[in-house]
């Protein structure tokens, strides 16, 4: 499956809004954080976990999702946030703490719920893989029609939850599809000293699904096999994992010092950058002009300086609306 | 001779729950059950019996043993519009789906600022007496109170079953549904007689969150809650041949917590006792103590008291469990005590 | 005309004893034909044995009591 000249001209635009976003959350996030990185300063505290390089993991799978179709995602949610078309400002806002955020600043980075493109995310590993499959049960129970996708790390595919999630949604035949982003780094452990096999996709056949291994963080290859899955599981076909390769240009949280990489393997990453190989990519295969990408991004800085603006802007919701909100 | 209007009939728990389960899928397709041997079985505790010949596999599913995956894909579908009833088989085995529990079904309401409900049952069978040891007796109130998020009830007798079951299907909020396994009238478990009782056709609820004053009296408050309340009712049958009056409240739940009947029969009495068979520390019995002294510590004629379960592990033997156990005459021993 | 309320030969096989463990009314409760009227266990299985007819109950076996098939628990009458 090949996407579009429209497909593709999306997919850029996403990468680049996500691109943006992540920087400026990044710059904004360290304000107040040096010179001593006290986590609780500034005026975003917390952890902050980026999805820079990852980009093309999320737009060449939501591509083929739309509003009605689920996606849970983790504690690394931004891209998949974006690219699921969740409403920027009040994410950015939420991120912030503030009172017009998605949770009116009740649950921060790692806990974004736009319930109206059903997207939910949390910061317990593989958390999510059970939900998807309740999303697709219910579809598939009240015949409605809708996918879910569960987006998570490779360290997580060695979690409990990933295991027992993967064979219900086998023996159920659920329409779900579970997307290992593969960056390699479980914060400082290499995927070859936790993971007992090389490909996660591998473990596909312990649940009786097809399993798919996709290497090079390559926006088109993803939108292909990503597209296939989709598909199947629409057409009644049940679930698919897919492990995508894909490059976790920054640490593993805002702090982290990496030293646990090797000398050399973060500049070889950055020579990697799948924003600026698609933008030549699109620009050799005649798709798009320099003129028609430079107003893409353009138009994406926009849309991320909108949305920071209003978070910046808006206000705290009142402490004590940290009492409610606990039950419906 | 023919009756027309009354059909008097007496319901076990195990009964009213599965009528109430019955009867609410009847009306509202959004409402399907999940978990491991509810279907074909009809649960191992008798709660789900009938359920699999009138409504079907798709919405009466026997799950693989997997808590964290069908719990979790049960959050996943009460935020789809589904309105699932999920069994967590022995609530022992919490221990393995606990953050789908208290991390996910519990927080995703409060996490979203309300932009999503998870209308959702979890029921689960508590408590001991008949050696089935640490692993399978325990009943762990507090470890699931005590975390925000979820309603909590416990029922004493089928009537609050019956009707608890049906509040807590129609909750938007997540409802631990706690069911005391020697009150569910399995033969094979025993049978506590005061459990079974008459018990209405038609579909009806009990609020959550209101606790029963069960037996008026002047002398004493006994708080209890499940099996608890029984032990009460009959500690209280002792101490009224020997002259003392004893009220009795059922908690029924424990969140929302009823503080202010629990104060108003203190506030009568003057003298306290919580009957709670979970551990001692850091539980019910604690709170409920709280609850009154921090209130108007000037009601109390006497310190109040408490009749648990030890901080041990569930023993096996026989004569060890039933040490531990609380007991009528423990209760009435405490009395005698103040 | 009062009705028996039997333990039926056929619910269980061979010749073991159950035991009476609920009984779905009271003493005197009036109660409707057809429906569940008293569960009884035979090792750990539970059966349940509707009520034969209209009426009122007497119960002449309780709870807990041991019962054989052919036993006669109770009255509807």
């Amino acid at each position: 499956m090949q996407p579009t000249k429209e497909q593709k001209l999306w997919m850029y635009e996403n990468m680049v809004v996500s691109r943006r976003f992540e920087e400026i959350i990044e710059k904004i996030y360290l304000e107040g954080k040096t010179p001593a990185f006290n986590m609780a300063s500034g005026p975003i505290p917390g952890e902050m976990h980026l999805s820079n390089g990852q980009e093309p993991v999320a737009v060449g799978v939501c591509a083929h999702l739309n509003a009605d179709d689920v996606a849970t995602a983790t504690h690394r949610p931004h891209h998949q946030a974006i690219a699921k078309g969740v409403d920027l400002n009040r994410m950015a806002a939420e991120i912030f703490g503030k009172k017009t955020g998605l949770s009116g600043g009740r649950g921060g980075h790692m806990h974004i719920f736009d319930p109206k493109v059903n997207f939910a995310c949390a910061g317990i590993i593989a958390q999510g893989c059970g939900p998807a499959c309740g999303a697709a049960l219910s579809r598939k129970m009240q015949g409605k029609p809708g996918v879910a996708v569960s987006f998570l790390g490779e360290g997580a595919a060695n979690q409990g939850a990933f295991h027992e999630a993967l064979n219900l949604a086998g023996v159920w035949s659920l329409p779900v599809i579970f997307v290992i982003e593969d960056n390699a780094w479980g914060i400082s452990v290499a995927k070859k000293d936790s993971t007992a096999v090389a490909r996660n996709d591998v473990r596909a056949a312990a649940y009786g699904m097809p399993g798919h291994y996709i290497p090079g963080n390559d926006p088109y290859a993803i939108f292909d096999i990503a597209g296939e899955a989709i598909k199947r599981a629409r057409d009644g076909g049940g679930p698919t994992l897919i492990e995508i390769e894909t490059y976790r240009l920054a640490g593993h949280f805002m702090g982290d010092a990496e030293g646990y990489r090797p000398e050399g393997e973060k500049e070889k990453l950055f020579e990697k950058d799948p924003i600026p190989a698609m933008r030549q990519r699109l620009i050799a295969d005649g798709d798009a002009s320099d003129a028609d990408l430079d107003a893409i991004e353009a138009r994406a800085q926009a849309k991320v300086d909108e949305a920071i603006a209003f978070a910046k802007a808006s206000d705290y919701a009142p402490e004590t609306d940290a009492l409610t909100s606990v039950f419906a | 001779m023919s009756n027309e209007g009354t059909n008097e009939r007496r319901l076990t728990i195990a009964r009213a729950m599965a009528e109430s389960i019955q009867q609410e899928m009847q009306n509202d397709a959004r409402v399907f059950v999940m978990g491991e041997d509810i279907g074909e079985l009809g649960g191992v505790f008798g709660n789900t019996r009938g359920l699999l010949e009138e409504f079907g596999k798709e919405r009466i599913r026997d799950t693989p043993i997997s808590e964290t995956a069908f719990i979790s894909a049960a959050v996943g579908a009460a935020q789809d519009g589904m309105r699932p009833v999920v069994e967590l088989m022995f609530v022992d085995f919490f221990g393995v789906c606990f953050d789908a529990i208290y991390n996910l079904m519990a927080k995703d309401i409060y996490f979203s600022g309300g932009g999503v409900k998870v209308p959702m049952v979890l029921m689960t069978s508590t408590g001991g007496g008949y050696s089935d040891a640490g692993q399978h007796s325990q009943c762990l109130y507090a470890s699931f109170a005590h975390l925000p998020g979820m309603k909590v009830v416990s029922p004493s007798n089928a009537y609050d079953a019956k009707g608890l079951m049906t509040a807590a299907m129609r909750d938007d909020s997540p409802v631990v549904y706690m069911y005391h396994k020697r009150l569910q009238g399995m033969g094979w478990l025993g049978t506590e007689a005061g459990a079974t009782v008459d018990t209405p056709e038609e579909s009806y609820t009990v609020e959550i969150g209101k606790a029963k004053v069960v037996r008026e009296g002047s002398d004493v408050t006994l708080v209890g809650l499940a099996m608890g309340v029984h032990n009460a009712l009959k500690a209280a049958d002792k101490l009224a041949e020997q002259g003392v009056s004893a009220e009795v409240v059922d908690l029924v739940s424990l969140v929302p917590l009823d503080r202010e009947t629990v104060i108003n029969s203190v506030a009568k009495t003057g003298r306290l006792i919580v009957v709670d068979e979970d551990y001692h520390s850091y539980g019910v019995s604690g709170e409920i103590i709280a609850t009154v002294t921090e209130h108007d510590i000037s009601k109390l004629k006497a310190a109040p008291k408490r009749v648990t379960y030890p901080d041990v592990p569930i023993p096996f033997a026989r004569p060890m469990e039933q040490f531990c156990l609380p007991n009528p005459d423990k209760i009435v021993a405490a009395y005698k005590a103040m | 005309m009062a009705v028996d309320i039997t333990i039926p030969q056929d619910l269980w096989e061979e010749d073991r004893e159950a035991v009476i463990t609920n009984w779905l009314a009271g003493d005197g409760a009036t109660v409707r034909g057809g429906k569940p009227l008293v569960e009884i266990m035979v090792e750990k299985t539970q059966f349940e044995i509707e009520a034969p007819a209209d009426g009122v109950l007497t119960i002449s076996r309780h709870a807990d009591d041991i019962v054989r098939k052919g036993d006669v628990i109770g009255t509807i009458g």
